[in-house]
């Protein structure tokens, strides 16, 4: 054999070690709260449901409507242009893994993914964030409010859950009929997804290559959104499945992979913020509270149950939206629709309503180290990771809070 | 082999295929096997970890023309 043939073999190996099956979770996790860390490190953490408003903003503002004129291009807003590679990013990882394919699931499962949608965009926009700014990246930053948006999350999960389940008893139709599967690769066919990938990443690069020369942040933001897409859609990274599992299947491996992330995420951000590392003019207390939003507590647990509710009906929160749009699945399109649609809507109708109802006392930011120290706060989030591991292992052994 | 029943789930994403797969296999009895259809890559994943948890045996899954999978699952 020669040493070209040998070469070759190794990296076909090395393509099928990523491509040829999927990741564990944990390893997805580990690697995604790597990468939020240095978004952190190079301007703020990871986030999605800005993004994704600011695609509904672009939208309303190029049909001139809702008065939204002084809106921030797509192409110049980075949490947008994040959003927008994390779509492409996964697209590429399909491509690779020839599991890309537009799959048209039945009429009723449309309907759930818009309405999910719907309920996401009213979440995020009302408890200021969604599973990743207000959970990801909420809880590593040390707010309390992230810790209050993510209980409201447990409770609208299992609430749809148990809709879900009634639903499949009662009208399994809904989620029965014909559906439609285009452009799928099988065994012997379609390499043609293998090339489009390259090209997808060659793309990717030119983008990044174009924007170093004006905004060298944006060159990262875009390197990192393509990882992150092709990351989450190989390790099947998705919140809502680390929420609603243990209570459905009674399996671990979403959560576990979840927290592995946090974990990560937790002592990189605790750092950056003691430190106060890239505080420059704005000081370190504008680094202490990057991520710690004015919604603790109403507005943390009305958003999180709201957008609970929506990312499980969805089939995906913010983040598993997004990715899954990359691969083809035509319910998250409607579901991605629905968010970009109605969160600019929210937020200018509902949320200013639902805010004039409430005191400032029952929505201000609450920075877990100001009440426990950075020691306090940090062992304060490891115990409450330590206690949700334990729990999905033990419900995973005994089955007691799982529905099947 | 003879397979009791056959699980359409073309077209759906999670976590649907794994509702009507826990469901249709309450509905069979011990040794008895399903056959499931789906699009969904994520069912890859899941159905052996699923199958792992519950002691059912996935006796195969392959990949067929047109992004189908098929498994055939085996109720303990």
């Amino acid at each position: 054999m020669s040493e070209s043939s040998k070469d070759n073999n190794v990296l076909v190996q090395l393509f099928r070690t990523f491509f040829g099956k999927h990741w564990p979770v944990w390893v997805g996790g580990i690697v995604l709260g790597t990468l939020n860390i240095l978004l952190f490190a190079i301007k703020s953490p990871w986030g999605a449901s800005g993004g994704i408003n600011n695609w509904g903003e672009n939208l309303y503002s190029g049909f001139g409507l809702f008065d939204l004129a002084e809106v921030v291009p797509v192409n110049m807003n980075l949490y947008g242009m994040l959003c927008l590679l994390i779509v492409i990013g996964s697209f590429a990882g399909a491509l690779f893994s020839k599991e890309f394919a537009i799959r048209i699931p039945p009429k009723g499962e449309l309907v759930k993914g818009f309405l999910g949608g719907g309920l996401m965009a009213i979440g995020a926009t009302v408890g200021i964030g969604c599973t990743i700014g207000s959970f990801f990246s909420g809880v590593a930053a040390l707010s309390g409010g992230a810790i209050i948006f993510t209980i409201g999350l447990f409770i609208g999960v299992i609430v749809a859950l148990k809709y879900l389940l009634w639903e499949m008893e009662k009208f399994p139709k809904w989620s029965s009929g014909k559906s439609y599967t285009f452009l799928a690769a099988g065994p012997k066919k379609g390499n043609w997804q293998i090339i489009v990938g390259v090209i997808v990443v060659i793309a990717v690069g030119v983008m990044a290559y174009i924007y170093s020369g004006s905004n060298i942040t944006m060159t990262w933001f875009v390197i990192i959104g393509g990882l992150m897409g092709l990351i989450s859609q190989r390790s099947r990274f998705c919140i809502v499945k680390a929420f609603r599992d243990p209570f459905m299947s009674g399996e671990s491996h979403g959560a576990v992979g979840v927290m592995a992330g946090l974990l990560v995420g937790l002592v990189g951000f605790t750092a950056i913020k003691m430190f106060g590392i890239g505080a420059g003019e704005s000081g370190i207390r504008a680094i202490e509270m990057t991520w710690v939003f004015p919604h603790f507590w109403v507005k943390a647990i009305v958003g999180g149950v709201i957008f609970g509710l929506g990312m499980t009906i969805a089939g995906g929160c913010a983040v598993g939206t997004l990715w899954r749009v990359g691969e083809g699945q035509v319910k998250l399109w409607v579901a991605a629709l629905a968010f970009l649609l109605i969160s600019p809507l929210s937020k200018l109708f509902i949320v200013p309503s639902f805010e004039k109802l409430l005191p400032h006392t029952l929505n201000y930011k609450n920075y877990l180290p100001d009440y426990l120290g950075y020691g306090g706060a940090f062992l304060l989030v490891v115990l409450i990771i330590l206690v949700w591991y334990v729990f999905v292992k033990w419900n995973e052994r005994t089955g007691k809070f799982s529905a099947f | 082999m003879e397979i009791k029943e056959t699980l359409d789930c073309k077209g759906l994403s999670c976590p649907m295929p794994m509702m009507k797969l826990a469901k249709a296999m309450k509905a069979l009895s011990s040794g008895e096997i399903l056959e499931m259809l789906g699009t969904d890559p994520g069912t890859k994943s899941d159905i052996p970890n699923w199958c792992t948890k519950t002691g059912n045996e996935l006796l195969e899954s392959t990949n067929l023309e047109g992004g189908v999978t098929r498994m055939l699952i085996k109720k303990a």
